[in-house]
């Protein structure tokens, strides 16, 4: 692992989620220098399966998806969409041998959500772990 | 519609793999309306090969566009000036749609990324199913609406067979068994008589008796 | 060379008939098929040779049936619409009476994917019941498909399958009429264990005056253990296996379950003998065709007619 690399993750959230709102986002970009691009949505539902890879594509060594709490999507099921786009975009990248970790998402819990702010450090904590991304390598 | 599926990302790699310059080419229509080849599936699929080649150091261009239908003329002749920046085009298309873009342009390599399967009906959201062989002279109307010939594993013409059990077929107990639901059918409407002579064989010839087919209009021609 | 089936002249003069299965060895040996001959000699009035069974490639039924006419028996020829179509079939129909087949017996087959040559592609050009209807016209008019005369006509006695056990129960004796109706004269049966079912079946059969248009043979097989019981009950596409037989092959320990089988075999036939409209029995000792000479004597059909 190259001493100089600084990993990168993409956040694809639902602007419904806890500390995600448009002067947080500010906030946590700021806070995580270069490492955290963050891209809000209307609704995880929104999602298409090209965001992810497109993000993975030109500049992120993993892209993840934070939505609502399953069952309190206020478009009824933006988010199970989300979770099986999500699951589309992992076969497809494991098909050309990129790791499967490299996406994920985290539904948020209605009893203790989580603050967008601490789930894009784990994210760029887990991305670390994995190392650079070999699309964007060379 | 004519349904297809994605072939696998290792055989395309494998197929493409001599070509520099690749136009990832869509198809909006079938293809598109079974989530196989329409203008999001090339998006991602081109994408995806663009990650694979430069994590394999391959120094390959590779594009995506998506036109309306693959297998009408007038719109593959949108590709003239486009299509001639590419050593190959990787399509989207169906079975159709890949000849119809090779037979226009004659001198272009045309690799086909799909699986064409067949002939069926979006039964519910991501789920297709096979209900029309294209046998040339239609029977529905003696089955009441349900082709023995393309939803009874064995093609008869007088079932059911003696697999069928609980209205399913003994190939596969995920499979309604045809002439039950032609039974049921026929019931529900009254035309139950209907089956009560002999089906004669059928005559394939409207089929394939002359070897490909073809339609001519002259009503429709320039 | 006779002209006429000895199965269906045992059947005209009133003979309860007993036929059996050989099925051929998949290999080209044709001492396999001589030893099956050697035992059920006698014993049964026809055997029938069955065709790539389950889709698993054996050696020919056409062949296998000529093997057994030089043994001195008479075979039943089945032939399956899944691999060839009515160019072949018509064929065949012509060799197989050339060469002495006085029986064929016309089916769907089973599927090709059940079998060894799962990526084989289904013929199915005709169905059963329009193969039967194809025979009787080669046979009777003379003609085939399409009205094409013949030089000669083939003389076979033609059957078909039935099965009372598959749904819907009411259409099934709806397919037999049409089969009856296209040119059956003889029916073997699936296996029956069943027999209420059977029974409901023959009296559908009887309501609409079939019973006197062809000869019904009852299918049956016996049971080898518990386990194959459950097998066949689980796994074998059309069969009904209550399971108060599986619990009587159960009850019994596996050394003695075979012979518990052909006694609920045996029993199955003395009843059948009873139901007005059976003709006959066809036994599949599958792969155990040296059950079918017991299975007959204690039936008291031993021993078998003759005809002049």
């Amino acid at each position: 692992m190259s001493l100089d690399w600084v990993p990168v993750v993409a956040v694809f959230y639902c602007k419904n989620v806890p500390g995600g709102g448009e002067e947080e986002r500010h906030a946590i970009e700021k806070r995580y220098k270069g490492s955290a691009r963050l891209y809000p949505i209307p609704c995880s539902g929104r999602l298409d399966a090209i965001h992810l890879l497109k993000a993975l594509e030109e500049f992120a060594d993993g892209a993840y998806v934070v939505t609502c709490p399953h069952g309190s999507c206020r478009y009824f099921e933006g988010n199970s969409w989300a979770a099986k786009r999500l699951e589309t975009v992992r076969r497809l990248i494991e098909s050309i041998g990129l790791e499967g970790a490299r996406v994920g998402m985290v539904a948020e819990s209605s009893e203790e959500p989580i603050d967008l702010s601490i789930l894009t450090g784990e994210f760029i904590n887990s991305i670390s772990k994995i190392g650079p991304s070999p699309v964007l390598k060379s | 519609m004519i349904t297809a599926e994605q072939k696998p990302i290792k055989e395309i790699r494998e197929t493409i793999a001599p070509y520099r310059k690749i136009l990832v080419l869509g198809c909006g229509s079938c293809v598109a309306e079974c989530a196989a080849g329409g203008e999001k599936e090339t998006a991602m699929l081109a994408s995806a090969l663009r990650m694979a080649a430069r994590m394999n150091k391959e120094d390959v261009l590779i594009e995506d566009k998506t036109i309306d239908r693959q297998c009408v003329r007038d719109f593959i002749v949108q590709l003239e000036g486009v299509i001639e920046a590419y050593d190959a085009v990787l399509s989207l298309g169906c079975g159709a749609g890949v000849q119809a873009v090779a037979e226009i342009f004659s001198d272009t390599t045309i690799i086909p990324a799909l699986n064409t399967e067949f002939l069926g009906q979006t039964k519910d959201q991501g789920l297709w199913t096979e209900n029309c062989v294209g046998c040339g002279d239609c029977m529905l109307y003696y089955f009441g609406g349900v082709c023995p010939l393309a939803r009874c594993s064995k093609q008869l013409m007088n079932g059911p067979c003696g697999g069928s059990r609980e209205g399913r077929c003994e190939v596969d107990p995920e499979i309604p068994c045809a002439w039950q639901l032609i039974i049921d059918r026929l019931g529900r409407i009254g035309g139950l008589e209907r089956l009560g002579k002999v089906y004669p064989a059928k005559d394939w010839s409207k089929k394939q008796g002359r070897g490909p087919r073809k339609i001519v209009r002259e009503d429709q021609q320039r | 060379m006779k002209d006429e089936s000895r199965l269906k002249q045992l059947l005209d003069g009133g003979h309860f008939a007993v036929t059996a299965e050989c099925g051929p060895p998949k290999g080209a040996d044709p001492g396999a098929v001589l030893r099956k001959a050697g035992l059920l000699k006698e014993k049964v009035d026809a055997v029938n040779v069955t065709d790539n069974q389950t889709a698993i490639v054996r050696m020919s039924s056409i062949a296998a049936c000529t093997v057994l006419l030089s043994a001195g028996l008479e075979p039943v020829l089945q032939m399956v619409v899944r691999d060839r179509n009515r160019i072949a079939l018509q064929s065949d129909v012509l060799g197989a009476s050339a060469l002495g087949i006085r029986n064929i017996l016309c089916l769907s087959g089973d599927h090709q994917s059940f079998g060894n040559q799962p990526s084989a592609l289904g013929v199915f050009d005709l169905d059963s019941m329009q193969f039967i209807e194809a025979v009787r016209g080669m046979r009777d008019a003379g003609t085939i498909m399409g009205g094409e005369q013949l030089t000669s006509a083939p003389a076979v006695f033609i059957g078909a399958a039935a099965n009372p056990f598959a749904d819907p129960l009411e259409f099934r004796v709806v397919r037999l009429a049409k089969k009856i109706s296209a040119g059956a004269e003889f029916i073997q049966t699936q296996c029956i264990y069943n027999m209420e079912r059977f029974k409901k079946w023959i009296s559908l059969a009887e309501d609409r005056g079939l019973l006197e248009k062809a000869y019904i043979l009852g299918g049956v097989t016996p049971l080898k253990s518990a386990g194959m019981a459950k097998y066949m009950k689980n796994k074998v596409a059309g069969m009904d296996i209550p399971d108060d037989v599986i619990k009587r092959m159960d009850a019994v320990p596996k050394e003695r379950q075979r012979q518990e089988g052909i006694g609920i075999c045996v029993e199955t036939i003395l009843a059948l003998k009873e139901i007005k409209g059976v003709k006959g029995i066809h036994i599949m000792a599958i792969e155990w065709e040296d059950a079918v000479g017991e299975i007959v004597e204690r039936a008291g059909l031993l021993p078998r007619p003759k005809v002049d």
